[in-house]
């Protein structure tokens, strides 16, 4: 489908308000401000995704949901391993250093943050497009990004070429860097923006 | 790094000795590598799903068959001797498990089998497979002495 100006403007929109409540969820679970980016929508074939996250085999915690309801989709938080360390700690009242590969409690930890964004995002979603959406069980993997990435991509045996998500970065104080992608299945894309009227 | 040539995802590419082929984040795609260890040419492939059947056509170097069939032609093209052809392959993981569900496609499984059998009807011995667990690979591939480098960020990292 061919995506017109305005509609990527809806699109960045959705973006923004979704984004800006799982931000806010962030920033009050851990105590500290947490600055967000003007969301970006891509729609670009998989060869191009590395142009997104950069280097595709960096270590990075990533969170995956997926989206039920009448508008399905992928939702992703990824974040350095550096940074999901500072998260788990914050959450977890501590400055001991974690293994994140190992230690159960941070992965768990780690997983509810997932939880809460992505439950913070499809809440303002369903308020702002009035289609219900609903979050699954949260999967972790810490592991190379675009190894998590492309699992994503394909899960279901995803057949375009293109994928088309809305992009977030999340920052904070000190030292969070994190990104949020949510990607809408095929059909998905036409009931979001025809909510909206588009 | 010279020399050294990226393939990325749903990409092929042919090298020749002393070029290194690197594709970076392999998860549930397969790698595969192939190469003629006398002219010590070669090529990679990056591939995604296994098979181009009954897909809505688009990119061919996405799937298991049409990519060997590309990265095949182009590495003969380069005067590679198809009876010397020899196979390495990683990748393949399934990177994601949701508790108390079964995953639905394991697609990391039909990758694997996939060329498995692409591989094996084109009669090219497969003579390392490196696939399935649950974590990313990035792997390394010498065409000229067809050593396989497979790095991973938390299960070690091997020569085979």
């Amino acid at each position: 489908m061919e995506i017109t100006q305005l509609q990527l403007d809806a699109l960045r929109e959705i973006g923004n308000i979704g984004s800006g409540h799982a931000a806010t969820a962030l920033s009050i679970l851990l105590q500290r401000r947490i600055d967000m980016s003007v969301p970006e929508v891509w729609a670009v074939p998989f060869e191009e995704v590395s142009v997104i996250v950069g280097q595709l085999d960096l270590p990075q915690a990533v969170m995956y949901v997926k989206v039920e309801g009448e508008a399905p989709g992928k939702a992703v938080f990824f974040f350095s391993v550096e940074s999901a360390e500072i998260v788990v700690q914050a959450l977890l009242g501590t400055d001991v250093p974690l293994d994140l590969f190992n230690d159960e409690m941070a992965q768990s930890a780690l997983q509810e943050v997932g939880n809460i964004l992505v439950s913070s995002f499809l809440i303002a979603l369903t308020q702002f497009s009035g289609i219900p959406l609903q979050p699954s069980v949260p999967a972790l993997a810490i592991d190379m990004i675009g190894a998590s990435l492309e699992a994503i991509f394909l899960e279901e045996g995803m057949l375009d070429d293109t994928v088309l998500f809305i992009d977030t970065q999340l920052s904070g104080i000190p030292k969070i860097e994190g990104q949020f992608i949510f990607l809408p299945d095929k059909g998905s894309l036409k009931k979001l923006l025809g909510a909206m009227g588009l | 790094m010279n020399g050294v040539i990226t393939v990325g995802m749903a990409d092929y590419k042919t090298a020749k000795a002393p070029e290194i082929l690197l594709t970076a984040g392999l998860g549930s795609c397969i790698g595969i590598c192939i190469h003629d260890p006398v002219l010590k040419v070669g090529g990679m492939a990056h591939i995604m799903l296994p098979s181009a059947n009954g897909s809505l056509g688009g990119n061919p170097a996405k799937y298991a068959d049409t990519a060997l069939e590309l990265l095949l032609k182009e590495i003969s093209g380069m005067g590679a001797n198809k009876s010397r052809l020899k196979a390495k392959i990683a990748g393949g993981a399934q990177m994601f498990s949701f508790p108390g569900k079964p995953p639905i496609l394991k697609i990391g499984d039909r990758n694997a089998e996939a060329v498995e059998q692409e591989l094996k009807k084109r009669g090219i011995p497969l003579l390392v497979m490196d696939v399935g667990g649950s974590f990313g690979r990035t792997i390394h591939f010498d065409v000229g002495t067809g050593e396989l480098r497979i790095r991973t960020i938390n299960h070690g990292e091997k020569v085979v």
